[in-house]
């Protein structure tokens, strides 16, 4: 019970209080790039969430039983990434072969999520924070589902501001970003909601 | 391709195509270590010598890395150079450290660094290529100096850890939180629209050529489904 | 083929270079990075022991510690021991360093982190130096953060408990609510250590509180610092009770005592200040009564249309003694005015009378909780006054 509790904390506080994008600012290229239409946004951001829950199923062993035990420490970032770039090719491969439909929904995503750095952030940040094996895949979830989150709430607002006269110098970009920005002013809202759940 | 002067090659990064402010690349480390000035400065100063030193040895390399296996190949060089740093700044910074924490890792994915392997040391010289990565690195560093200043100053009250008297009763403590850094980072490129008379953003807008993934965009995904705006 | 095996032979070839090339900035930054590390977990540890040289961390596996001790280092010449503790305060956690020297003296607390609402715990430490074990209790608390203090200073003798343990002694490091549950068990094995404090309705002679088998095997009775247990059957259990059919008899008034509930309605008068009344066969009330709470402003008006109130369960004789008191339900500010649902605020209560029961321990920085409990019940004695028909 005690276990079920703290993955529960661990699930919320990653998709609220410490939300990558809007909190600890992970994967702002892709929030920002590939927020303005809300199908692009959803196929984004279930493309990361499977790929961090992927990576982290992988670099989580590889770092406690092949790094640590050989004393490898120091290759952990370069392993990493390239375990995270070769997941997602051999991802890419899987779908486009047996399943052609799901491969154009997400497949496009894909490339674009080597060099994101939430996946290689989360991976990483697992391992920081010494999570346990259960508890990192629970982390990786939260992650991606705050990302999610983020990525549609986003899409929606964007609409609205390019529907909206904007002064010159603040168009597009500008615009966008400073509409970040009060996102991220609400998500800060949830901070210290998590942990008083059980308390 | 025709050699840039020297001199061009080194100012383009710094002004030009500044990587933070005009091209927009590499927002994740601009946001989230410019809440204090020696963070953004140490940053910069981390990717800058990550930057030079592989867009060294990639252009020492480039007729050797095949095209078929270059991600990858500079996926690696970057990833050792960033942990070099890493297990430098920690032995002889440990302070500085301990304030980047897990965004020093995060420099191999930082887009500027893959970029401009992928666009600018893969077709160059050594010495342009050093000089490209010394340019950009300085633009990448004052940028985020620029931005951690007015986020320290008005949030913290205090300019790379020394507090400004006279302020300490006006802060807003909202600046160095994470709204602040998207909020400041709009105004930035809100202000360089202007000083420019709009012509440095229009590379800005989130096209393809912009777009961080250009350099690992294989299957030119933004082209393809109409990513860009 | 052959060009994708040359490919993947550069690939190799770059990899290795590059692990070769941090396998020796490895080399040289790695007994750096150790020696930083070390020092800097050395100047915290000095800081707490000044006195130290050098410290080394003590296997704690073969020690049965206080569940708050994270990490101990001993110092080397035996000059003591320091301990890392990590407690729950208000909030979140808190770290704890603690020094303790070879003569059981605290040489140095300090917090290292926490997230607690005051920000006073960060110098609170200082006032421990040089205190043993008997003297930690009188250090000054935190005004307004009672649990804050509580925390601290609990840490601070598990770090001295620590201290004796590691040195070859033994202590008791059970916590009040294992010693209590120990001796409730020691007194009626038959409640196989399931035990619910009952809610005193009848005036038991010198027996201080009540706690119920929940199996219903029977009772434990504490009177001072004897525990009696007696069956439901009203068999005494324990050894050596000097008048063993009083308890017998006391058993038998619990399972007699029938709560007859009155009719609120028929007195308008105690709508506002009464949740509900009951009466005992032997004359007693037992009264929830309202209190106005922090919430409140002013602090002694209580306001019908707030929510915010103290309620207050309160027993109370025919002729005006306190038999016993509880706190039902609170809102008030956390870490502060809640202390007034802690045992140690409202057990006061029991045994007082209408003359004296307001010559209780205030709660600290929660001045208005405090009185809004004290009109909860000077509610109690005025509504059994209404309810005896005499003039309020």
């Amino acid at each position: 019970m005690e276990n079920f509790k703290i993955l529960i904390i661990i699930l919320l506080s990653s998709v609220f209080v410490d939300n990558y994008v809007l909190s600890r600012f992970l994967g702002i290229c892709p929030f920002l790039g590939v927020s303005e239409k809300r199908d692009q946004a959803v196929g984004m951001g279930v493309a990361v969430t499977f790929v961090m829950l992927l990576a982290t199923a992988a670099t989580w062993p590889i770092q406690y039983y092949v790094l640590n035990t050989l004393n490898l420490g120091y290759l952990q970032n370069i392993v990493f990434i390239l375990i995270i770039a070769v997941l997602v090719q051999i991802l890419e491969m899987f779908l486009k072969k047996f399943s052609p439909s799901l491969h154009k929904g997400l497949g496009v995503y894909l490339p674009l999520i080597t060099t994101n750095c939430a996946v290689l952030g989360v991976t990483i940040n697992n391992i920081i924070d010494g999570y346990s094996f259960i508890e990192s895949m629970v982390s990786s979830l939260g992650c991606g589902l705050g990302f999610l989150l983020a990525m549609v709430l986003f899409s929606g607002l964007r609409s609205r501001i390019n529907d909206v006269h904007v002064p010159g110098p603040f168009k597009k970009l500008a615009a966008t970003l400073i509409a970040a920005s009060f996102i991220s002013l609400a998500f800060m809202g949830f901070s210290g909601i998590v942990e008083k759940i059980f308390a | 391709m025709k050699e840039k002067s020297s001199l061009s090659v080194f100012l383009n990064g710094i002004i030009k195509e500044n990587p933070v402010l005009v091209l927009v690349l590499g927002t994740c480390p601009t946001l989230a270590t410019t809440t204090t000035v020696n963070g953004a400065f140490g940053m910069g100063i981390a990717a800058l010598v990550v930057l030079i030193c592989s867009n060294i040895f990639i252009s020492l390399f480039r007729k050797i890395i095949p095209e078929t296996m270059r991600i990858p190949c500079y996926i690696v060089i970057i990833a050792g150079f960033v942990t070099m740093v890493k297990m430098l700044v920690q032995a002889f910074l440990p302070d500085l450290y301990a304030t980047l924490g897990v965004y020093l890792d995060l420099i191999t994915v930082n887009c500027i660094i893959l970029g401009r392997a992928e666009m600018f040391a893969s077709k160059n010289t050594v010495v342009s290529s050093a000089l490209d990565g010394i340019g950009m690195g300085i633009g990448f560093t004052l940028a985020l100096t620029v931005m951690a200043t007015v986020r320290e100053v008005l949030g913290a009250a205090s300019f790379a850890g020394i507090a400004i008297p006279f302020m300490e009763s006006f802060k807003i403590e909202f600046m160095t939180k994470a709204p602040g850094g998207l909020l400041v980072y709009g105004l930035l490129i809100a202000l360089i629209h202007v000083v420019t008379h709009g012509k440095a953003p229009v590379k800005a807008s989130f096209s393809c050529e912009g777009c961080i993934h250009s350099a690992t965009c294989v299957s030119g995904a933004c082209k393809r489904e109409g990513v860009e705006s | 083929m052959k060009n994708s095996i040359k490919n993947l032979t550069v690939f190799v070839c770059i990899c290795t270079v590059i692990t070769v090339l941090l396998a020796i900035t490895n080399s040289i930054t790695a007994p750096i990075i150790e020696k930083n590390q070390n020092a800097s977990v050395n100047a915290a540890l000095l800081e707490v022991m000044p006195e130290g040289k050098d410290f080394e961390e003590v296997d704690l596996t073969e020690y049965e510690l206080p569940a708050t001790v994270a990490e101990v280092f001993r110092e080397t010449e035996g000059q003591g021991y320091v301990a890392k503790l990590v407690t729950a305060g208000y909030g979140s956690d808190m770290v704890v360093m603690c020094g303790v020297n070879a003569d059981g003296v605290v040489t140095g607390a300090v917090c290292t982190a926490s997230n607690e609402t005051l920000g006073k715990e960060k110098t609170y430490g200082e006032g421990f130096t040089g205190k043993n074990a008997d003297e930690v209790d009188a250090v000054d608390t935190i005004a307004g953060a009672t649990k804050t203090t509580e925390a601290y200073k609990n840490a601070v003798k598990d770090a001295l408990n620590t201290a004796i343990i590691l040195g070859g002694g033994s202590v008791d490091i059970r916590t009040e609510e294992e010693i209590l549950a120990d001796n409730l068990n020691a007194a009626l094995p038959e409640g196989e250590g399931s035990f619910e404090k009952w809610f005193m309705v009848e005036q038991l002679d010198s027996v201080d509180a009540v706690y119920a088998a929940e199996n219903g095997a029977g009772y434990v009775f504490v009177t001072g610092e004897q525990f009696v247990g007696v069956k439901a059957d009203g068999t005494v259990v324990t050894d050596g009770v000097t008048a063993p059919e009083s308890f017998a008899g006391f058993v038998a008034t619990i399972q007699a005592s029938v709560l007859e509930d009155i009719d609120l309605s028929v007195y308008p008068d105690l709508e506002a200040t009464v949740v509900s009344a009951k009466k005992t066969a032997s004359g007693s009330y037992v009264l929830e009564t309202k209190g106005a709470g922090y919430g409140i402003k002013g602090g002694d008006e209580y306001h019908p249309a707030s929510n915010e109130y103290i309620r207050v369960r309160v027993s109370v004789t025919p002729d005006f003694k306190i038999i016993d008191c509880l706190t039902v339900s609170e809102a008030e500010t956390d870490g502060l005015g809640d202390a007034c649902a802690d045992e140690s605020f409202y057990g006061q209560f029991a045994g007082k009378s209408e003359a004296d029961y307001t010559e209780i321990d205030a709660i600290s920085g929660a001045t208005l909780t405090t009185n809004g409990y004290i009109q909860a019940i000077e509610r109690a004695f005025a509504a059994i006054k209404v309810l005896n028909g005499g003039a309020q």
